[in-house]
């Protein structure tokens, strides 16, 4: 009988650990970039993070799921549950819409709330759209070159 | 620019319970309550919702310590909420034809999130 490996049911949890602190680190220094650089403050530039994270999330979703690349379990978990999991937030945008909702009223909350939404469904598409057009080339590209050695 | 490590310590260590957090809750749903709707995004996200509207309120009554707000915030709260998911998951129900599903989902979650943050803040106001 295989003997587990010691220190393998830790794995996991320590596969998100690791993701959780690059993805919020990430959210907290793009953050802080944005307010310096651009005076962004929270609500545009948590737009900006969950956004981004949906398109990544887009990618790496496809990417994981391919047969040709086959993401380690492990490294789903960091990257997807770690890493993404942890870069975008749903709280954060929820305090934000109730603030904007006091600050600057209906239409400035409406417009940040239903648009989040929408934008960060658009931008998975597009990282969905992209990853499985630049895998068809590869599979293309696979078939050309099996084609050419079978004849 | 000690100071700036500790917040950036806060966060990172808020993140790990964060995501920890939602990960085991998660598993938990997927085993107690079904395998075909993402009941343990949604409990997080509207948990994590509700926690960051009582938290707030409470961290400015007692003038928090910046670096006690980093690790609850963004640090913990942030990272244990999470957007991706949420649109993966409303995604794969769209997907797997499930369009009653996917609109409740999709639309329910930022509409009860916006209840939850709501209840947390005027519950903290009403409390403290």
């Amino acid at each position: 009988m295989p003997q587990p490996t010691p220190g393998a049911a830790y794995r996991p949890a320590l596969a998100i650990a690791l993701g959780a602190i690059a993805g919020s680190l990430c959210r907290y220094f793009l953050g802080a970039w944005l307010n310096q650089s651009f005076s962004l403050d929270p609500p545009y530039s948590t737009l900006i993070v969950n956004v981004s994270g949906c398109f990544l999330m887009g990618i790496l979703a496809t990417l994981s799921l391919d047969d040709a690349i086959r993401l380690h379990p492990e490294m789903r978990l960091l990257l997807l549950t770690g890493f993404l999991g942890s870069y975008t937030t749903f709280s954060s945008y929820e305090l934000d819409s109730a603030k904007l909702l006091q600050q600057k009223g209906l239409t400035a909350d409406l417009t940040y709330w239903l648009g989040s939404v929408m934008l960060g469904f658009i931008a998975l598409r597009l990282g969905i759209i992209l990853t499985e057009w630049i895998l068809s080339r590869f599979a293309s590209q696979d078939q050309c070159l099996e084609d050419i050695h079978s004849n | 620019m000690a100071n700036n490590l500790l917040l950036l310590i806060a966060v990172a260590a808020g993140s790990i319970f964060g995501a920890l957090g939602r990960y085991y809750i998660t598993l938990l749903a997927v085993e107690k309550m079904s395998r075909d709707f993402p009941f343990g995004t949604l409990v997080v996200n509207l948990s994590g919702a509700f926690l960051i509207g009582l938290c707030s309120v409470i961290l400015k009554l007692i003038k928090a310590d910046p670096a006690l707000y980093s690790l609850v915030i963004p640090g913990f709260l942030a990272s244990y909420t999470t957007f991706s998911t949420y649109t993966l998951d409303t995604f794969t129900l769209f997907k797997l034809s499930r369009y009653q599903q996917a609109l409740l989902y999709g639309l329910g979650s930022p509409l009860l999130g916006f209840l939850a943050v709501e209840l947390g803040l005027n519950l903290g106001q009403f409390l403290f």
